[in-house]
């Protein structure tokens, strides 16, 4: 008896309850890898990808795109971790823990051959009520001084870089975070931020910039003899080359005449000159260009008293741009007062081993550049992240203006919360809140776990203090520093609400998702493999990239 | 196989390697069995508690959903009968946009309650002709059936839309149809034209952002586009809007050209004229009132400095269609060239900015009153795979939108309706003495005959006094198969099938037609089984009557196969680097 084919060669199917066991073992060991690095002594991870580049990081986003995870199912935890970062910023971490904590308890229950539907609909439930109860316990900044603001919200950031490699450092960044989060003021765009690495110094060398810094670039002779420094100079900034060059590719100079050689010598000299000429009585004492500013025009500048800079970064000239109120100019004809910007100070220092374009005390103030110092390449790459997850954090903050205790305690308080309401539900539904309660104590567990705590001894002190009738003790988390449990709030150890919240949404999504998969089918893949495997690679070097201007 | 290897009988007749396959056994129950396979695959699927499929494509995307239609489409079915049911699911899913599973598990059970018939004796002529006979009794109780007064709605009144959309909804998106339909009925209703029968599903928009969850969902009024905008303007609200299909740049010539000069004179002036014609155009766009220029292609470095000196706004859309669903959305003409737009051109929009949602910026392009034709459902969701799924629930929806506009009767939905025609097929079954069972010929199965099927007509003569009787069991055995889908809802639920079905009949035959399964209660030991107009679930008559009758077209014309012949495939000798032996049919 022949088999019956339904469905192409090579097409790999499996279903019911090993698959699902199976898909919630894959993601359970994704959630160990980044297990290890939540909390304040959570550890990093040193993960070195094929083309040799070493990422010291505990982000776990960063992570999680890192490590090129092909599990089907697994990938789904990678995703939530993106989307985690990109909605809020911080939390990473987080979500894929408890991802993989809520997948865990449903094991046991999908193995005794409860169906999945039962429990996604508890889970939903559960979230559902964790969340009203993260909105309830919030507590909001909303209608504070401005000063008043600052501090709570240095305090948001500091929690989140007290989990970092930089956490040492973390009341002196946080400040510097929540100054340039609110000099960037109701416009967020998060590349209005500039992050600048410079090697070497310690970090406390790091300082923050009120408007825009950018590393000199690359200069002809007669630099030197440009001014470095200018009180309320006017800024011309440009998108063409000051060159001698050909005007237009496709044009061509036939000469019958040798005598008119010259001439057109001549006009081509006329022609930057002609420009350099417009540039200057504009009135600008500091002319940036995009493209590059030729010798002869440094030259001439430097005649003048006029700083330049040619090949400044694209994105760096548009935030000098939305510092001074300025616009980039693509012609320098008819340049009118309006597309000048200006600041109080523009001067070139020295930090570190690099020169730096610093403009200060701009007008508009919508950007601010924060120039990190710092030991090793790794290092600063790391502590740049830290810093991004933080300014996250801070506008996140400041758009929610809600904040709940860190430190585990808000899981320990949901998770009271819930086994409290299970007991009020009759049927199997209770015992899935339950477990949806206990997978949200990892939390404070893993906090423990890294710290070298008895997590278990804690947890104990946690639930007998969060069981307190009063309800006083609803803010208590794990003190990282001793050991103990300690009142998160009053100690400052906060978050924004919407990170938790989102955290738990996302999270109980992809739990649901995974579980109420019941058929995994994959089909072989189309005959072009190999141009497949071309373009995955592609793929994963786009991502690479991608990730690197989204930081920026 | 055995068989092709000596050549005698009708494989003599034919070329070397063809394939040929006859009698019950080999094709007929083979058909079935590979139909109840894919049906298997599709059933558990069926319902709001229905589970998800993990499909990887052969180009390596990742599909997590419970969309019959999708599943099937991706899943590469490659028995010809089996693809004879993805056809009718396709047929579907275009029709009406929703209810494809159903089509597909039908069949399915149809067949496999076939099976059972052509085992105890019955010929599949005899089955078939009882389970055409069947189907039209089924379609005339189906009419009975409808709702009293449904068949008049305001397809512009949103409660009314949501509780015939909710189902539809629900089996895609279980627990959040409520936002969702809600959602999706605003959406429709806002760009339902005066002629509601000609509504386009092309009109409703999903954006997908990934981050935030379902709650942060919002409609808007016209189109959101992903990326920002071009120049340094990026907010302008009560503007004109001029398109321009091509590029926004100074003219090029195609030809390969170049600019002879001769003198210094003209290399001076060379560059001068050029930024001065740019400079021309964009304010011959500026003076005509536009504040906002769309480019369909590349905008120029010069043309973008002009643009921000004279404040207008540049977007860049390169899909073609997207433009003209901006078009539509402004309601604008587009130009071809770069040039001053006439009044007439010049569309009109409310607001557009660029904002950031989740991480992304996207541009927002509001257009809230008059001659707006486009609605944009913004979907939040924290993975693409959850977000894909979104989207189809959202589609569905529009589709069942679009249905609903045509003909808005309804029926009692959670498997009431197929309780009722169960019980009720069964009882017309015991009557049967066969009389009239004349030969119902299907037109629209011979539609979905595009596979490789040689289907040769049953030839035996019965004589007729056998036929009479046994079509009692084929029809017995159809509207046994309506059991189906309570079993599945009530299986896929976690709840004990059997049960619920034999609690529905009770209930059905004491008379309340309307008694379906209630998934939500929150009990589970009693008030499973609920009159549904109690909690408003309801089907559209047109989806169950299409999808019922496609099932039944697909299972007769499987039925009706008794021989498969399969030619050489074309091309060289087949790939064998994968391992032989998987290759006998």
């Amino acid at each position: 008896q022949p088999q019956i084919i339904l469905l192409k060669e090579g097409t790999d199917t499996s279903q019911g309850k090993a698959q699902l066991v199976s898909n919630i073992n894959a993601c359970t060991a994704v959630a160990d890898v980044v297990r290890t690095t939540l909390g304040p002594r959570g550890m990093d991870k040193l993960i070195h990808d094929d083309k040799g580049n070493v990422t010291i990081s505990n982000d776990g986003a960063t992570i999680m795109k890192l490590l090129d995870i092909v599990h089907p199912a697994a990938k789904i935890l990678v995703d939530i971790a993106k989307s985690q970062d990109s909605e809020v910023g911080d939390g990473t971490t987080t979500v894929v823990l408890l991802a993989g904590e809520f997948l865990k308890e449903a094991k046991p229950f999908v193995e005794d051959g409860v169906h999945p539907q039962n429990l996604i609909r508890s889970y939903r439930t559960a979230c559902y009520l964790a969340i009203e109860k993260i909105k309830e316990l919030a507590v909001s900044i909303e209608g504070k001084s401005l000063e008043e603001k600052k501090s709570l919200l240095a305090k948001c950031a500091a929690t989140t870089l007290s989990s970092k490699l930089i956490g040492g450092e973390k009341v002196f960044f946080a400040s510097m975070v929540v100054d340039a989060v609110i000099a960037i003021g109701n416009d967020d765009r998060l590349n209005m931020i500039g992050i600048k690495k410079v090697p070497g110094g310690n970090m406390r060398d790091s300082f923050l910039v009120n408007g825009v810094a950018f590393k000199k670039t690359f200069s002809y002779a007669g630099f030197e003899q440009q001014p470095k420094k200018f009180l309320n100079p006017k800024i011309l900034l440009l998108n063409i080359e000051l060159e001698l060059k050909s005007e237009k590719e496709n044009a061509e100079i036939r000469l019958s005449d040798p005598s008119q050689y010259q001439s057109i010598v001549d006009a081509e000299w006329n022609i930057i000159y002609d420009k350099l000429d417009k540039c200057v009585k504009s009135g600008a004492k500091v002319v940036l260009s995009r493209l590059a500013i030729g010798d002869l025009a440094t030259q001439y500048f430097a005649d003048r008293d006029i700083f330049c800079a040619g090949r400044v970064a694209e994105e760096d000239l548009q935030r000098v741009a939305a510092a001074t109120g300025g616009t980039v100019q693509t012609s320098v004809n008819n340049i009118i007062d309006e597309v000048l910007g200006t600041c109080e100070v523009f001067e070139e220092k020295q930090v570190g081993n690099e020169r730096f374009n610093i403009f200060s005390g701009c007008p508009s103030g919508r950007t601010a550049t924060i120039v990190l110092r710092g030991g090793a390449d790794q290092f600063i790459e790391e502590a740049e992240r830290s810093l991004h997850d933080a300014i996250m954090i801070v506008r996140r903050a400041l758009k929610n203006s809600t904040v709940v205790a860190g430190g585990g305690a808000i899981d320990m308080e949901i998770s009271r919360y819930l086994r409290q309401h299970a007991r009020t539900i009759a049927g199997k539904s209770q015992l899935f809140i339950n477990s949806y309660a206990k997978a949200l104590e990892v939390i404070p567990r893993q906090l423990c776990d890294n710290a070298g705590f008895d997590a278990t001894d804690v947890l104990n002190k946690l639930r007998q203090k969060h069981a307190l009738p009063s309800g006083e003790g609803a803010s208590y988390g794990v003190d990282i520093n001793t050991g103990g449990i300690a009142d998160s709030f009053t100690n400052f150890v906060w978050e924004p609400s919407v990170v938790k919240s989102n955290a738990i949404n996302a999270a109980t999504e992809a739990a649901c998702l995974i579980l109420s998969v019941d058929e995994t089918v994959k089909n072989p893949k189309s005959e072009s493999a190999q141009g497949e495997a071309a373009a995955s690679a592609m793929a994963g070097k786009g991502r690479g990239r991608g990730r690197g201007m989204r930081r920026r | 196989m055995a068989i092709s290897m000596q050549p005698h009988g009708i494989q003599s007749m034919l070329k070397e390697g063809h394939k040929h396959l006859s009698g019950l056994d080999e094709a007929v129950l083979k058909n079935i069995d590979a139909c109840k396979q894919l049906s298997t695959i599709t059933r558990t699927s069926l319902g709001p508690d229905g589970m998800n499929k993990m499909v990887i494509n052969h180009l390596d995307k990742l599909f997590v959903t419970n969309d019959a239609a999708t599943i099937v489409n991706e899943l590469e079915v490659q028995h010809p009968a089996a693809k004879i049911l993805v056809l009718a699911g396709k047929a579907q899913q275009e029709e009406i946009g929703d209810g494809a599973n159903l089509t597909i598990s039908f069949a399915g059970e149809l067949l496999q309650n076939a099976e059972e018939l052509v085992r105890t004796g019955l010929h599949p002529s005899e089955i078939i002709s009882g389970y055409t006979k069947a189907i039209t009794k089924t379609l005339e109780i189906l009419e009975e059936l409808v709702e009293k007064g449904s068949e008049t709605m305001d397809v512009r009144n949103k409660e009314q839309v949501v509780s015939r959309m909710k189902a539809a909804v629900a089996s895609k998106q279980y627990g959040l149809e409520d936002i969702l339909s809600s959602h999706i009925a605003d959406a429709c209703i806002q760009v339902c034209p005066k002629n509601p029968v000609n509504f386009d599903v092309d009109n409703v928009r999903v954006s997908k952002l990934v981050g935030g969850v379902l709650h942060n969902c919002t409609v808007i009024r016209g189109m959101v586009l992903k990326g920002d905008a071009v120049g340094s303007i990026k907010r302008v609200e009560k503007a004109k809007v001029a398109v321009f299909a091509t590029g926004v740049d100074s003219s090029a010539t195609e030809t390969k050209g170049t600019v002879l000069i001769h003198s210094a004179e003209q290399l001076e002036n060379y560059a001068k004229t050029e930024e001065a014609k740019v400079e021309e155009l964009i304010k011959a766009v500026a003076d005509s009132g536009a504040k906002v220029i769309v480019s369909g292609g590349a905008v120029g470095e010069m043309a973008l400095h002009f643009c921000d000196r004279y404040k207008l706004m540049v977007l860049k859309i390169s899909s073609k269609f997207e433009l003209r669903r901006f078009c539509r959305t402004t309601g604008t003409s587009a130009l071809l060239k770069l040039s001053q737009p006439k009044p007439d051109d010049l569309g009109f929009v409310d607001s557009i900015s660029v904002e950031e949602i989740g991480g992304s910026r996207v541009t927002v392009v509001r257009s809230e009153d008059g001659g707006n034709k486009v609605a944009t459902v913004v979907l939040r969701g924290s993975t693409d795979s959850i977000l894909d799924d979104l989207e189809r629930a959202v589609d569905d929806g529009v589709n069942t939108y679009k249905a609903m506009c045509r003909d808005s009767r309804i029926v009692p939905g959670a498997a009431a309706t197929e309780i009722e025609l169960a019980r009720r097929l069964k009882e017309f079954s015991f009557k049967e003495t066969g009389h009239s069972a004349g030969e119902v010929s299907n037109e629209s199965t011979s539609a979905l005959l595009a596979v490789k099927l040689l289907i040769s007509c049953i030839g035996h003569v019965h004589s007729d006094s056998c036929v009479e009787n046994l079509l009692q069991y084929a029809i017995a055995k159809f509207a046994e198969s309506f059991e189906l889908v309570p079993r599945t809802l009530a299986e896929n639920a976690g709840l004990n099938p059997m049960d619920i079905i034999s609690n529905l009949y009770e209930k059905h035959a004491s008379g309340n037609a309307k008694v379906g399964i209630d998934l939500r209660g929150d009990d589970p030991e009693d008030g499973v089984c609920k009159d549904v107009s109690t909690v408003n679930v309801w089907d559209l008559y047109v989806t169950k009557f299409l999808a019922l009758k496609y099932a039944a077209d697909a299972a007769c014309t499987v039925l009706r196969v008794d021989q498969i012949i399969m030619a050489k495939p074309a091309g060289g000798p087949a790939r064998r680097d994968q391992p032989a032996g998987m290759d006998e049919d």
